[in-house]
């Protein structure tokens, strides 16, 4: 068999039709073939008793030993199609008397009893052939063969006839309850795939992220039990789901409410390093190198905090860029300028390429990329800006050796320091990851890689006109 | 070398605060709640304000639109990084300038002085426009003949503008002539103070005459 | 799998229709042929003994009784215990397992051993036409008697 119903819906109707027409099928077939038995039988019986009733009703007016004129009275009276014999004599009438069979006639001599055997001819008719012998008994009841053998033969075409419409009917009904299987196989079907469909449906809305799907089980079957433990796997997925982001969402507002409440002694750190830095200058040598650790630790911690609470703002999604026409060209320039980097770098941007941007996040993602390049990475550093219509680039690359393979995945991760000795450096490591948010908040990008002469290549993509653009 | 009003309710700040700009050469009386502030204000009459705007009470906002009923006073606001609410509440409540907290005193004292600053530097005597008169010596400003009372950063931002009637200033040179911010200076502070300087000099702030808007660009005087 | 539903069609097939079948036992062969019947007499030592009348056949109960009432013959040494001179005429009625003879005779007209021959007789020629040995003969004489209401058997045919 190659060809398999797919579907469940179609396995089961295949199944369900035929069992049922099968189950329907063999009982029929088994009533109908007990009735023919029994009217075979019993025609068989009728028949066979009618001959030797017959025999027996007119033997005893026989003479005997008979002459013919005995023997054509007893096949009369047997009926037509008839054979009696008697040593040498025959009585013979109707032309199928041919169809006796040696076989019945020895049974007939060796048993000396009523025999009976059904043939069937080339032409699918059946026969009864009856043999019997006539004995004769002493009136004490002794019984010797007296040498007279009948035999008859009898059509039963009759018989199968009515056997061909108790098979005809027989067919009739298992094909009657064919349709009759096909519709409760759609019924069960329906009944069993509902809630099959139900739970694929919730369990793609599961996929799908809609951890509130259930479905409602109906009865106490297996299908019920399955429902009930996809709603228990999902009720804990949405659980633990829950938990995790208000683990999340807590460590977030953790993060924020630390960093602000840093704020406020650090404002006041803030005001009075100046005043300690001027009074400095008049202490002792170790007490003016302690004061200056101080002081610089401070502006470290301040711009930690900053960038911290900066990180925070991303999260939460409460930072919005504030967007006006900006020359990157100029941006870029001033950026360098302010932080007097401007004769460390190789500049290469052509004026007028205005995009919208907020100014302040370009000037923290571009002093973030070239500082890390002049701290980082070797000379020459180079800083390039290029625009088509629709988008602007600033790539910034160095002379240095390069970022690592391993180093290249992890260089936007928070607190990410690609060389554990260097921890100590003056960045917080946030900067990438802030300048990295920054980018996405202006609907661009900001990826990471070498450059072909090896050093590292960072390189800014902005759409020029807004994130919608 | 300033008469400075310090609010701010952190003790500590506070003291950090004033001990930094005595530093820098101001005289520095601070006040712990709004309340006390404003009373502090017409008690001393301080050259300029620096107002926190987290207080318990009445709020920054408020305890700055309560300055600018009565006075002229500038005001310089301390405000949370990131918080554009606070900048924009405070810039339309009528400071002048903001520092973003913790602040540099040094910074903090750029901004003092540029704000203090009344004049530009270029005295050249009376500039009349239709109904509008100058006096860059004398720094007062009348229209229809009446005397405007202005802000120092409302009066300097005239007077640069003035000072080239049709020349077309971006924000960002207004920013670094009239508050002397670096490159990075906020443009919502030029926005907001040509509004309030419209809404004293011209008859129509709607359709203005003397300061108008060159869209996408900036701003210029004129022409008249 | 093609097998098995081949299998199936075969056996449902093999259901319709009327099958040969080999040799079947249809029970007993049916009697009553002989060359003569047989009547019960009694010989000198006072016994009863069957004689075969050459009929060339069996005949009916009847024929069988009324040939009895005939008498013995002449060439015998037996002779008969039922009353000559009665016409040889016996109505024969029979019901399940009882032969009803309604004799032309009186209790009077025989022996007991007269009875014996009427009733062997009779159950003879009974069960040489395939009648059961152990069926019972009543005889009804012409003259009410209690005799007759007695169902009997022959001592012969047992």
């Amino acid at each position: 068999m190659t060809w398999r119903p797919r579907g469940l819906r179609a396995r089961l109707l295949v199944a369900f039709v035929l069992v049922t027409v099968l189950g329907a099928a063999a009982a029929a077939w088994s009533s109908a073939g007990s009735a023919s038995r029994a009217l075979v039988d019993s025609t068989q019986r009728r028949l066979t008793e009618t001959v030797a009733d017959q025999v027996a009703a007119v033997a005893p007016q026989l003479t005997y030993p008979p002459d013919q004129a005995a023997l054509d009275r007893l096949r009369a009276a047997a009926g037509p199609n008839t054979l009696v014999t008697y040593r040498d004599l025959r009585s013979v009438d109707g032309a199928d008397t041919g169809l006796v069979t040696e076989e019945l006639r020895g049974a007939v001599r060796d048993r000396g009893r009523l025999v009976t055997q059904r043939i069937v001819t080339e032409d699918d008719t059946p026969w009864l052939l009856v043999g019997t012998p006539v004995v004769a008994t002493s009136p004490d009841g002794a019984r010797t063969p007296s040498g007279i053998e009948v035999y008859a033969v009898r059509d039963l075409s009759e018989v199968e006839e009515r056997i061909d419409g108790l098979t005809e009917s027989a067919i009739g009904t298992a094909a009657l309850a064919l349709p009759l299987a096909v519709l409760l196989a759609l019924l069960a079907a329906r009944g069993v795939l509902r809630p099959v469909r139900d739970l694929r449906d919730t369990a793609r809305r599961l996929t799908a992220g809609d951890l509130g799907a259930r479905s409602e089980p109906q009865g106490a079957d297996e299908l019920a039990e399955l429902t009930v433990t996809v709603n228990e796997m999902a009720a804990s997925l949405q659980a633990s789901m829950a938990t995790m982001s208000r683990m999340q969402a807590d460590a977030r507002r953790f993060a924020a409410d630390v960093s602000h409440e840093l704020r406020t002694p650090l404002a006041t750190l803030t005001a009075v390093m100046e005043v300690l830095e001027t009074a400095a200058d008049g202490m002792d040598a170790d007490a003016n190198e302690s004061a200056r650790l101080a002081i610089t630790e401070t502006r470290r911690l301040v711009r930690l905090v900053e960038d911290l609470m900066e990180v925070s703002r991303f999260d939460a999604g409460t930072a919005r860029p504030r967007v006006e026409d900006v020359d990157v060209a100029a941006a870029v320039r001033d950026c360098l300028r302010a932080r007097g980097w401007l004769d460390r770098v190789e500049l290469a941007a052509p004026a007028g390429i205005v995009a919208l941007a907020d100014r302040r996040r370009l000037d923290v993602i571009v002093a973030n990329l070239v500082g890390n390049a002049l701290r980082h990475g070797g000379p020459p550093v180079r800083v390039r800006v290029l625009a088509d219509r629709e988008q602007v680039w600033v790539e910034v690359t160095d002379g240095g050796p390069g970022l690592p393979e391993e180093v290249l995945p992890h260089v936007f991760d928070r607190f990410y320091k690609a060389d554990a000795a260097r921890t100590r450096t003056p960045g917080s490591g946030l900067g990438l990851a802030i300048a990295l948010e920054n980018a996405r908040l202006h609907g661009g990008d900001l990826t990471a890689g070498n450059a072909e002469g090896g050093g590292a290549r960072f390189v800014l993509r902005l759409p020029r006109h807004g994130e919608d653009a | 070398m300033a008469a400075i009003l310090l609010i701010e309710d952190d003790p500590l700040v506070r003291r950090g605060l004033q001990l930094a700009l005595r530093g820098h050469g101001h005289d520095v009386r601070t006040a712990d709640t709004g309340e006390d502030g404003l009373r502090e204000l017409r008690a001393s009459g301080p050259d300029l304000v620096v107002l926190d705007l987290m207080l318990p009470g009445i709020d920054g906002f408020e305890v700055c639109r309560r300055v600018r009923e009565s006075s002229a006073v500038p005001v310089i606001m301390l405000t949370a990084r990131g918080d554009d609410f606070d900048v924009v509440g405070g810039l339309e409540a009528g400071a002048d300038d903001y520092v973003v907290k913790p602040v540099q005193p040094t910074v903090l004292d750029a901004r003092i002085r540029a704000v203090l600053r009344r004049g530009t530097g270029s005295a050249d005597g009376v500039r009349v426009h239709r109904d509008l008169r100058i006096d860059t010596t004398a720094l007062t400003v009348t229209s229809r003949g009446e005397p405007v009372s202005l802000t120092a950063t409302e009066l300097r931002l005239l007077l640069t503008l003035s000072r080239a009637p049709g020349r077309v200033f971006s924000r960002q040179q207004l920013l670094e002539e009239v508050w002397e911010h670096d490159y990075l200076g906020d443009s919502r502070l030029v926005d907001n103070c040509v509004q309030r300087l419209r809404a004293k000099i011209e008859t129509n702030p709607a359709t203005p005459e003397y300061v108008q808007t060159v869209r996408g660009f900036g701003y210029r005087f004129g022409p008249l | 799998m093609r097998r098995i539903w081949l299998a199936v069609v075969l056996v449902l097939l093999a259901g319709c229709g009327v099958q040969p079948s080999g040799l079947a036992d249809a029970g007993d062969a049916p009697t009553g042929v002989a060359p003569g019947v047989t009547l019960y007499f009694v010989d000198p030592d006072g016994r009863l003994v069957p004689q075969l009348r050459p009929t060339d056949r069996l005949g009916t109960v009847t024929e069988a009784t009324s040939l009895l009432l005939t008498g013995v013959g002449s060439d015998s040494e037996l002779h008969s215990e039922i009353a000559a001179g009665a016409p040889p005429r016996v109505v024969v009625t029979t019901e399940p397992g009882v032969i009803h003879l309604m004799v032309p005779l009186t209790i009077h007209d025989v022996t007991p051993l007269g009875i014996d021959q009427l009733v062997c007789t009779a159950l003879g020629a009974h069960v040489q036409g395939g009648g059961s040995r152990s069926t019972r003969v009543r005889i009804d004489f012409v003259q009410p008697t209690r005799e007759s209401d007695v169902r009997r058997t022959c001592p012969l045919i047992r």
